[in-house]
């Protein structure tokens, strides 16, 4: 053999890995993608009519069981919105020969977990046990599919549960903003519609037997089983568990397909008063799950808002500073999709996140998208896939998924190469059949006064209350919402009530007006345990225009202190409110309207609304603890008679909104008008009139 | 055969059959440590296409000093503020774009940062905890930037909802703090403490506790050991090895207990939970297994004790909890265990219109029975099912693979436990039960308070 020259041979001797010792100075490059070996699966229809899937996986001696059934939420019939979710909690409380406790007796004690539950186009029943018991698992999922009992006694528990965890929904923004768009884009479609208190209170027993009886059939129902089990120990499992279940689902109720608005942006202001941040939720409807284009949608959406390092997040967030994130996405329902985007962000800039994002929008479909770029969406969307499908749990879910979604099995097969081959052609022809500005519905959850003329520098502005009534730009203009107290109505009275915590007597409250030299004083003095004394006075002008508000009182040890003077248009002052860091003390400065009402006199100025049973009244509010006048709103929503201590009385029930807390008053139907009982905190706290 | 008949009996006969039990199967793994002290853990499984990487440093808020609260968890952040070759908030980016998930937590014992990521970028998971390991960049500008992010971090986490503040009071407050000041004082720190913390002390902090000597590198999942040992041989065994940290502070394990139901107050607190803290021993120790059972018994699942008899009996409870209660793993939600003394809450949240003091004479009476009588075989059997079920199931999952290592490595000594971590509590019987309940749940070592919207009356 010939010698090689010295430095060759040196350097075919040094270890090949020489160079990849040397410490890397940029990040290492990602190794060769391997095919990505989903798991392959077997599946069989039985002579019932319902499909076994099977995903044999031998790695964990685990067994999930998923059973499907066609029609969920979306089947709900009109009024009775909630009837599928209330159903599907009902299965695991009773089915077969076992109690509730029966059931999460055996399924607890072996370590494993049964479930129901209702999406917007199926019910699942779902198991997860160790393999050993795979038995029990088939046994409780046909338990609950076909033989619920469905008590009455459970349906109660789960109505109150539903009921409070509407009531916590309600407050949060980010869920009305999702609920106004669904209303906004799906317009008549059942996927427009949510449960509402009345909708949940109103579902019977045989309700929710019909439903049952309807929907729970094997004909098109879809059982997934993944993990440690033979194909034919599973089929003789199902046929064990589901071969007397017989029969074919009532058919859904046919929906006409959503017809998407056009005419440009327009924008649902959702008034939330006091609001600190405004909760921007843009969406548009869009194709169904099986789009050819859906996978270069969802490429184009990642560069858009996928993670920190979409654009969005990097333009609102990291430059702008606006807002805590920002991002956009695909719903995938079996019906119409949606695009959707979303921010919350500081008040003051909700205008010009609003413009930014549809900027935004209009980019992603006006310019094509450079290669880096899209190769960076591309790796994170193509390496994430296997971060989705490594439990037994979540590879059933996937096949699950996409069945239900009536998806070629093999989409899972090839949707990362699918999502590898998007080019920037397809990208931005994706983009435009999606992202449609010009159809798009921009729900904004905020302050509506503080953001409404910004807002309707960018498109039509509808706004509304949380319930989605229409509220009149009068409702809005600070200048001249409120009505101007009635001085003449201002009747000298004095009232010694009962604080009520829980329905437990926890101290006492009095109030009086009384007529001055030159105007009127009301006073307050609360005492509720050892822990809040408060007393406030507040002075007004012969004509009821305030002149000045003072409080003095602890909470827990902590002082409280207002002092405010109303002159001029405007309040001066300082308010100390307790908080849990101690008393906050805050400068208090503001325009006020010529009709200002002080907070603290809300019980009183109440009486002099002309309140008739179905009446509005509002009244502009200046809230110290908000720095700011707000706008109440008092509605006459009932005519009832309560007994309090101090007798029985015929009183209108007054519902108030605009405040930190809605607030119900009842207050006399007969003048002279006084507060018989206030109820607050959803009834925990209740003051009612005892002399 | 004979027949059984109510259904849920016969269930229960054919699981309790022998034979029926599975064990998870045994961890392979190779362990070994670098010459600068780093140990190295590799458990490779090959059921997904994914890998995690986790690095434990053994330090957490037990080693900080008092006035310097919160520290451990501050530094936590500073650890993704970029270092030599990655700049500031890229760690998060990299990690993302190439389709994986990144995060740290912090507790009282440990600092753990993990990646789980498609199993072709293992290099990238190391190469990225390895250059922070040498080359952190704890620069003022970022020091200050994220004493604020941790600030709003605490706003936004406990200040801003209900129940957490009082929660932490409880477990952390039933420490003495003159005489276990380690775990007496919260994770997350005080605002006042944080608003004191300097650079200087930062740099100091890194130096002292990130050091290869005082950490644990675990990889699990889809990969090849001798690629994973040549990676990591060539990118952390030239980081020096630091002075070995300081030894842990002294812990003498000492509670406030007992007492009248105390009072915390908490304006965002939408019904009133009553909590009952019992100080019990720490992981390690042979009295932990038949505790953590019986908390099992007590609050686990919509069978437990408390489900069964405060909110489903009495109606009295819209919840119940019974939890070994601190600092909880950011991983995978796990509490995390201590070397020291540990706490145990059980609670109940009231339901409306019911008085706290109800609820806390029926969370009394349950706990008072289960110290006397202590748990039933079939209560016992649920308990140890369910343990035993979680760790097979989460185990299926790279990153709880990760994180059961890593607490075998810190908290019994050495990673191989992770098998025999498990027999520990399945040998637990009724008797060890009863005789741990006897003498750690007595009415007389409780704190009890409620937390509520409302004033103390």
């Amino acid at each position: 053999m010939k010698r090689l020259p010295f430095a060759a041979a040196l350097l075919l001797a040094a270890p090949a890995s020489l160079a990849a010792q040397a410490y890397p100075t940029t990040p290492p490059p990602p190794g060769p993608v391997r095919p990505l070996e989903f798991p392959a699966f077997r599946q069989e229809t039985l002579p019932n009519g319902m499909q076994l899937v099977l995903i044999e996986r031998h790695d964990a001696p685990v067994v999930s069981v998923s059973l499907a059934l066609p029609g969920g939420a979306s089947a709900d019939p009109t009024g009775k919105e909630g009837l599928a979710q209330l159903t599907a909690q009902l299965l695991g409380k009773g089915a077969g020969a076992r109690t509730a406790e029966q059931i999460a007796a055996a399924s607890e004690g072996v370590g494993g977990t049964v479930s129901a539950s209702a999406d917007a186009d199926y019910l699942a029943v779902q198991a997860d046990f160790l393999a050993a018991d795979a038995p029990l698992a088939f046994a409780l999922v046909a338990d609950l599919a076909t033989r619920p009992t469905l008590p009455a006694d459970e349906l109660e528990i789960i109505r109150g549960s539903t009921l409070s965890l509407l009531q916590l929904q309600g407050s949060q923004p980010a869920f009305l903003a999702q609920k106004h768009l669904a209303a906004r884009l799906y317009g008549d479609h059942p996927y427009a519609r949510t449960p509402s208190p009345e909708s949940v209170r109103g579902i019977t027993r045989d309700d929710v037997a019909a439903f049952a009886a309807a929907r729970l059939r094997p004909r098109g129902a879809l059982l997934v089983v993944a993990g440690g089990l033979t194909w034919t120990r599973a089929r003789e499992l199902a046929e064990g568990a589901f071969g007397g279940w017989t029969g074919a689902p009532a058919p859904l109720p046919a929906a006409a397909a959503p017809a998407p608005r056009t005419g440009g942006p327009h924008i649902v202001l959702v008034h939330r008063p006091g609001s600190v941040q405004s909760n921007i939720l843009a969406g548009n409807l869009a194709a169904g799950p099986a789009d050819d284009a859906r996978a270069a949608a969802t490429v184009a959406v990642h560069v858009l808002g996928g993670g920190a390092s979409g654009r969005l997040f990097t333009l609102l967030r990291e430059q702008k500073g606006w807002t805590y994130g920002s991002y956009a996405s695909l719903s995938r329902p079996l019906g119409t999709g949606t695009f959707q985007a979303n921010a919350e962000v500081r008040t003051e800039v909700t205008d010009s996140a609003v413009a930014e994002m549809l900027a935004q929008l209009r980019r992603l479909r006006d310019e094509r998208i450079g290669d880096e770029e899209l190769g960076r969406a591309k790796d994170a969307l193509v390496g994430g896939f296997p971060l989705g499908i490594i439990t037994a749990r979540q590879v059933a879910a996937q096949v699950l998924t996409g069945r239900m979604l009536g998806l070629p099995d093999e989409e899972l097969r090839t949707r990362r190469t699918a999502l590898a081959a998007v080019d920037p052609a397809a990208a931005q022809a994706a983009a435009r059949a999606y992202v449609r500005p010009d159809e798009a519905v921009i729900v904004v959850v905020g302050d509506a006064p503080r953001v409404y003329e910004g807002l309707r520098r960018i498109a039509p502005v509808q706004v509304v209350d949380a319930d989605g009534r229409p509220m009149s730009a009068d409702d809005l203009a600070p200048k001249q919402p409120g009505a101007r107290l009635d001085a003449a109505a201002l009747v000298p009275f004095s009232d010694s009530s009962a604080v009520l915590l829980g329905g437990n007597a926890a101290g006492w409250s009095r109030t009086s007006l009384e007529r001055t030299a030159d105007g009127f004083r009301f006073v307050e003095e609360t005492q509720i345990g050892g822990a809040i004394q408060q007393r406030t006075e507040v002075l007004l002008a012969a004509d009821g225009t305030p002149r000045s508000a003072t409080q003095r009182g602890s909470v827990q040890g902590q002082e409280a202190r207002i002092d405010l003077a109303y002159a001029a248009g405007r309040v001066t002052g300082t308010a100390v409110t307790p908080g849990t860091e101690g008393p906050k003390t805050a400068a208090v400065d503001a325009p006020v309207p010529a009709e200002v009402v002080d907070e603290n006199l809300l019980s009183a100025a109440l009486r002099t609304l002309p309140l008739a049973p179905g009446s509005q009244h509002t009244l502009s509010v200046f809230s110290s603890s908000a720095n700011a006048v707000q706008t109440r709103t008092f509605r006459v929503t009932a005519a009832e008679r309560v007994t309090v201590p101090a007798g029985s009385f015929d009183v209108l029930r007054v519902e108030s909104a605009g405040g930190p807390a809605p607030v119900t008053y009842y207050v006399t139907a007969d003048a002279p008008r006084r507060l018989v009982k206030l109820d607050a905190l959803g009834g925990q706290l209740q003051v009612v009139l005892a002399r | 055969m004979t027949r059984c008949a109510p259904l849920a009996v016969c269930a229960l006969l054919a699981n309790a059959a022998p034979g029926a039990a599975q064990e998870p199967a045994p961890v392979r793994m190779e362990s070994f440590a670098l010459e600068n002290g780093l140990r190295v853990v590799l458990a490779p499984g090959h059921a997904s296409q994914t890998i995690a990487v986790d690095v434990a440093y053994a330090v957490g808020s037990r080693d900080e000093q008092p006035g310097r609260t919160g520290f451990a968890h501050l530094f936590e952040h500073m650890m993704f503020q970029g270092s030599a070759h990655v700049a500031k908030g890229d760690h998060f980016g990299l990690v993302g774009r190439n389709g994986g998930q990144t995060n740290g937590f912090t507790t009282e014992d440990r600092t753990e940062y993990f990646s789980v990521l498609p199993s072709n970028r293992l290099a990238l998971g190391l190469w990225l905890e390895a250059d922070r390991m040498r080359s952190l960049a704890v620069t003022d500008e970022n020091f200050r930037n994220q004493r604020q992010a941790v600030q709003e971090e605490l706003r936004m986490r406990v200040q801003n909802q209900p129940y957490v503040d009082g929660v932490a009071a409880a477990a952390y407050g039933s420490v003495d703090s003159a005489a276990c000041y380690p775990y007496s004082h919260r994770t997350g720190g005080s605002m006042e403490d944080l608003d004191r913390a300097e650079t200087a002390e930062a740099q100091a902090f890194f130096r002292q506790y990130y050091v290869p000597n005082n950490a644990t590198l675990v990889v699990t999942g889809d990969f090849d050991p001798a690629e994973a040992r040549r990676l990591v041989h060539a990118w952390f065994s030239d980081i020096p090895r630091g002075p070995a940290p300081p030894p842990a502070q002294a812990c003498t394990p000492r509670f406030n207990t007992g007492g009248p139901l105390r009072h915390v107050h908490d304006p965002r607190a939408p019904l009133p939970l009553v909590l009952h803290a019992y100080p019990v021993p720490a992981y390690a120790e042979r009295d932990f297994p038949p505790i953590a059972l019986l908390a099992s018994v007590l609050g686990q699942g919509s069978s437990s004790r408390l489900n069964r008899s405060l909110v489903r009996g009495s109606r009295s409870a819209a919840g119940t909890i019974a939890m070994i209660g601190g600092a909880s793993s950011g991983a995978t939600g796990r509490m995390s265990p201590r070397r020291g003394p540990q706490v145990l809450l059980v609670g109940a949240v009231a339901n409306q219109g019911v008085s706290p003091d109800s609820v806390h004479a029926q969370l009394r009476a349950e706990m008072e029975r289960i110290a006397r009588e202590g748990v039933t075989d079939e209560e016992l059997r649920k308990a140890r099912s369910t343990h035993r079920a979680e760790a097979i199931t989460g185990r299926q999952h790279p990153l709880f693979m990760a994180e059961d290592i890593q607490i075998a490595t810190l908290f019994l000594g050495s990673p191989q436990a992770v098998n025999t971590d498990l027999a520990r509590f399945q040998a637990v019987t009724a008797d060890d039960v009863r005789r741990a309940a006897a003498q750690y749940l007595r009415a007389e070592n409780a704190l009890a308070q409620v937390i509520s919207s409302q004033p103390a009356p």
